[in-house]
């Protein structure tokens, strides 16, 4: 883990609110890391390590002004990590993501055997070369016809990870989870998240964890 | 007297167990007040348990910590200074709390006794409602603790800081944290956080409580909690008489902020 600065060096646009954003620079990191990004609001954001056209880079949901600041302002952008435990796992995997999540797909195509699919709200403004989804029906009709893999790994709105968790019931299904994050060291502890086997933090346990392992409400 | 070098510490909770030393160099660091140790393991809040608005921070973690006993048996090893911070839910929480650590004090150069988290239903803020009782407390814990440099964490609710002050030192404590956080409110997609409020639009508070302690106390030791994002800020804590200068969650924006801060106090402190 390191603090670093990076340059962006540029942003295309993937649907409504989405962009990828490319980076300069290169960062030694496993699939699944994260990094925390400094913007103008008082608390860095986390961000899914990926890459884009052999570039490091980040997909962002443009959300508030934090994030709307990285995509079209920022130019130099301090950050640290690479944070979180990276994910490995042999046999055939099926990656179900939404756009957010997108360079990190290619982070695990280049490590792992995974087929990539993508679920959008929005319609998406250019091929992104992994079979797309676009609006919740269509996502769900695609869902209940799934193929066999030995695992699958979940990454997108708490929405999604529900209904992906209800149709893939007894399979072993993982789950890239979501919270605020303070700190994304495992010091301030608000990344929590409620395990069969007690609190568990986002940031220092996670990103990634066992669908059977968390307490689904 | 507690001499820290640089005279500057990073806050009990945003700094954790130490996590931050592995991104700040050592040398700016003066010391590190550990994250609030309770008597029994707390889980905390269920979430969110964060928030930041334009000038604030607001957090609900509800003190999740390992409890005292795991606590006093792996006591991290930093290279820093390291100050306890720690809490209780009643009177005899806090002083079954001081008695386990005992055990464990010459490992730590102050203790710091939190008696103002308003994320805890009891125990925190509550604890020093009655005046008295909080008396016999702080009595009762140094006679448990006799050779601890002894710091009390105070709010800005349920007591004027400087009455708070006057009990400390008549206690024969040594120093105080000014301020804690205050509660506050905030609306996240519409829900509500009810949380203690820190950042920027703290400071100005907790500058008004180290000015009002330090003209009354000018020996009791003042470890400055509240905003400090900046070598401005660090500078005006230390012109109202702060003797140390903490740094919370500021940690969260830039952990670079650290270095500034340390080196500019190493300067004008030596
Ligand atoms: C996430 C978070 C957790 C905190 N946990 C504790 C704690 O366990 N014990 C304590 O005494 N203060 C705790 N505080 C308060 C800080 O130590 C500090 O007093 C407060 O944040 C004000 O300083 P700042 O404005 O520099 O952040 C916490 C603050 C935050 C933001
Ligand atoms: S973000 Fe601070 S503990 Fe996870």
């Amino acid at each position: 883990m390191e603090r670093f600065c990076l340059t962006k060096k540029k942003t295309i646009r993937v649907n409504e609110n989405t962009w990828i954003v490319f980076f300069e620079e290169q960062l030694d990191f496993s699939p699944g890391q994260f990094i925390m990004l400094e913007t103008p609001k008082l608390v860095r954001k986390p961000f899914v390590l990926g890459y884009w056209e052999e570039n490091l880079a980040v997909s962002i949901q443009v959300k508030g002004k934090g994030t709307k600041w990285i995509v079209e302002e920022a130019k130099k952008i301090k950050g640290h990590g690479p944070l979180g435990n990276g994910f490995r796992r042999d046999g055939k995997g099926l990656l179900i993501i939404s756009p957010t999540c997108l360079t990190m797909a290619r982070a695990f195509e280049k490590k792992m055997n995974v087929d990539i699919l993508v679920g959008s709200k929005s319609p998406v403004l250019f091929p992104l070369g992994y079979e797309t989804v676009v609006g919740d029906e269509n996502f769900l009709k695609k869902l209940s016809d799934l193929p066999e893999y030995d695992w699958y790994l979940v990454s997108g709105s708490r929405g999604m990870e529900e209904v992906c968790w209800e149709h893939l019931k007894g399979e072993e299904v993982y789950f890239s989870l979501e919270e605020y994050m303070g700190c994304g060291i495992g010091a301030c502890k608000s990344c929590a998240v409620f395990t069969k086997n007690g609190v568990k933090h986002v940031c220092a346990d996670g990103p990634i964890f066992r669908g059977d392992e968390l307490c689904w409400s | 007297m507690l001499e820290l070098k640089p005279p500057l510490v990073l806050l009990s909770g945003p700094a954790g167990f130490g996590e931050y030393l592995k991104l700040i160099d050592h040398r700016y660091v003066g010391g590190i007040i550990l994250k609030t140790v309770t008597l029994n393991p707390k889980e905390g809040n269920s979430t969110p348990r964060m928030a930041d608005g334009d000038f604030y921070v607001i957090n609900r973690i509800g003190l999740e910590n390992p409890g005292i006993h795991e606590f006093v048996e792996n006591v991290p090893e930093l290279p820093v200074p390291m100050i306890a911070s720690l809490g209780g839910d009643s009177f005899e929480e806090y002083l079954e709390v001081a008695r386990t650590f005992k055990k464990v004090s010459d490992k730590f150069c102050a203790v710091e006794f939190n008696f103002s988290c308003p994320n805890v239903k009891e125990g925190g803020l509550s604890i020093i409602k009655d005046r008295k009782r909080w008396k016999t407390l702080i009595v009762e814990i140094r006679k448990i603790l006799p050779d601890s440099f002894l710091i009390a964490k105070i709010g800005i609710e349920g007591i004027f800081v400087e009455e708070a002050a006057e009990i400390v030192v008549d206690t024969g404590w040594n120093g105080i944290t000014l301020v804690n956080t205050v509660r506050g409110l905030h609306f996240e997609k519409g829900s509500m956080i009810l949380g203690g409020l820190s950042g920027p639009l703290l400071k100005p508070i907790a500058l008004r409580a180290v000015y009002e302690v330090k003209r009354r106390f000018p020996k009791l030791l003042v470890i400055a909690s509240g905003g400090v994002y900046s070598m401005k800020d660090a500078k005006e804590f230390l012109n109202v008489g702060a003797d140390v200068i903490g740094v919370g969650s500021a940690l969260f924006k830039d952990p670079g902020i650290v270095e500034e801060i340390g080196k500019y106090l190493m300067e004008v402190k030596g």
